[in-house]
């Protein structure tokens, strides 16, 4: 298993139906090829830098998860024969992931950034660069 | 910001690159505000002479600009006016 990110963008003027329906289908894929989703990010409606077929709005999805390749294909397929998706990219951030790991990643989502490497020397939670949150780490509490 | 002098071409240059100076600083194709120091205003990609970077870190650095350029994060290219 390893780790992906897809961003994708959908129509700026979707209904809530139609986003929890896009939701549910890529969940729906997510569970059926045995991936693991550690974040779903809704980044809202977005300005694009450029036109994308006519929108210069869109609404950017970002989601994380660890999948094999049998996932991605199915869930590009599928996010590609989706007229109301305008554009998507996966990128993979992580390579093996161990199932400890894979604990450590959840619990620290939304404090945790981004990295290439998984592989960190301090328990999660412990030494965790953070400019806000108290030294004594309570944001563990 | 280039002064005409011939003989001195050493002005003020930064020598090191930012990303191996803070090792804080981390290239993700998704942080447009940091990406944007590194292009001009056209939203072409700054070379390293200019930009100081050190060639593993340019390498990354256009990766990721390129990215955030397909996902219209950033532009590929601006109109002038």
């Amino acid at each position: 298993m390893r780790r992906y990110e897809t961003i994708f963008i959908t129509h700026p003027e979707l209904s809530e139906e139609e986003l929890s329906e896009l939701q549910q289908k890529v969940n729906s894929i997510l569970v059926s090829y045995k991936g693991d989703l550690i974040k779903f990010d809704d980044w809202g409606t977005k300005k694009l830098t450029y036109d994308i077929r006519k929108n210069s709005r869109g609404h950017f999805f970002l989601m994380d998860y660890l999948a094999g390749t049998d996932l991605i294909r199915e869930l590009e397929r599928n996010l590609r024969l989706n007229d109301r998706v305008l554009r998507f990219q996966t990128v993979r951030i992580g390579d093996q992931i161990s199932p400890e790991a894979l604990k450590a990643l959840k619990e620290d989502v939304g404090t945790e950034k981004i990295t290439k490497t998984i592989e960190r020397p301090e328990p999660p939670g412990g030494g965790k660069v953070s400019d806000e949150a108290a030294p004594e780490g309570g944001e563990k509490a | 910001m280039k002064p005409p002098v011939r003989k001195k071409r050493s002005f003020q240059r930064r020598k090191v690159c930012v990303f191996c100076a803070d090792s804080g600083m981390k290239i993700d194709y998704k942080d447009v505000k940091t990406l944007n120091h590194f292009v001009t205003e056209r939203g072409k990609i700054l070379p390293r002479r200019i930009s100081g970077n050190c060639a593993k870190h340019q390498r990354e650095l256009t990766t990721a600009i390129k990215r955030a350029r397909n996902i219209a994060l950033m532009p590929f290219s601006i109109a002038s006016t």
